[in-house]
């Protein structure tokens, strides 16, 4: 019988208030989503307490047109959330909706 | 020209609509491979040419690639759901998530959806960023829009 360790992890959000802590195997590659008030709404990650990180909203860099974009509850397009680490930087990408309509 | 915009492509519509090919897409393994801005994507291409490595979708010099975290191909959308609520059709499915948190991808404008349970690997749609993507030695993710990857309004 092989054993399952467990860990517990203390999340934190740079942005606003919310904290959360969660119990997982060792072994999991874990992440913690929400939807940031202090991001205007949008998705973003929590961090685990210890790791130091800047988390920002982009604006899209492009004509939106007639494009299905994600707007912040400013109705900003925004095109990702990005998080900036002393270490890296991880990146959530928002695919806008494709639309096929035969409304006359 | 390069990306501009988000399109379900055409012929994808008329295959479906004409049992061409096997869509089943609430139990096939779509897949998501990135693109960088080298290309044109186009919704009125041939099926052929909708496919992952063909015509405009081409890996060699326009695919973004982690080799772990994102490789070659795609990585495969989870969960796909197939639903209609009154006048619309919905394609949604779990956001996509590179499989390790040590990825690195530069470079990313969009990406192209495509069926990979088909021999063809046809695509069903392709999605602009709106602007360059990058991660380094992290995690990649793919939000799919809140009202899903595609819809049809009748």
């Amino acid at each position: 019988m092989t054993p399952i360790v467990r860990r517990v992890v203390r999340w934190y959000c740079p942005n606003c208030p919310l904290e959360d802590v969660s119990v997982e195997p060792a072994q999991q590659n874990s992440a913690r989503f929400h939807q940031c008030k202090g991001l205007r709404g949008l998705l973003a990650p929590m961090l685990p307490v210890g790791v130091r990180a800047k988390v920002v909203a982009v604006e899209r860099g492009d004509y939106v047109g007639k494009e299905h974009v994600t707007l912040d509850a400013d109705g900003r397009p925004v095109m990702s959330v990005v998080t900036v680490r002393d270490d890296g930087q991880d990146c959530i990408a928002f695919a806008p909706l494709a639309v096929v309509d035969a409304e006359v | 020209m390069a990306w501009s915009t988000s399109k379900v492509f055409v012929a994808f519509i008329h295959d479906a609509l004409e049992g061409t090919e096997a869509w089943a897409l609430a139990t096939d393994a779509p897949k998501v491979a990135l693109y960088d801005d080298d290309i044109t994507p186009d919704a009125t291409v041939a099926i052929a040419n909708t496919a992952y490595n063909a015509g405009q979708w081409t890996a060699s010099g326009n695919e973004v690639i982690d080799t772990g975290g994102w490789p070659a191909g795609g990585r495969t959308l989870l969960n796909p759901t197939s639903t209609i609520a009154s006048n619309v059709y919905t394609y949604n499915a779990d956001d996509t998530v590179s499989a390790d948190s040590h990825s690195t991808i530069t470079g990313a404008f969009g990406c192209l959806v495509y069926d990979d349970t088909l021999t063809g690997n046809y695509g069903l749609s392709f999605h602009y960023f709106g602007g360059s993507q990058t991660v380094s030695e992290g995690t990649f993710t793919v939000a799919w829009n809140a009202s899903g990857l595609f819809t049809f309004t009748v």
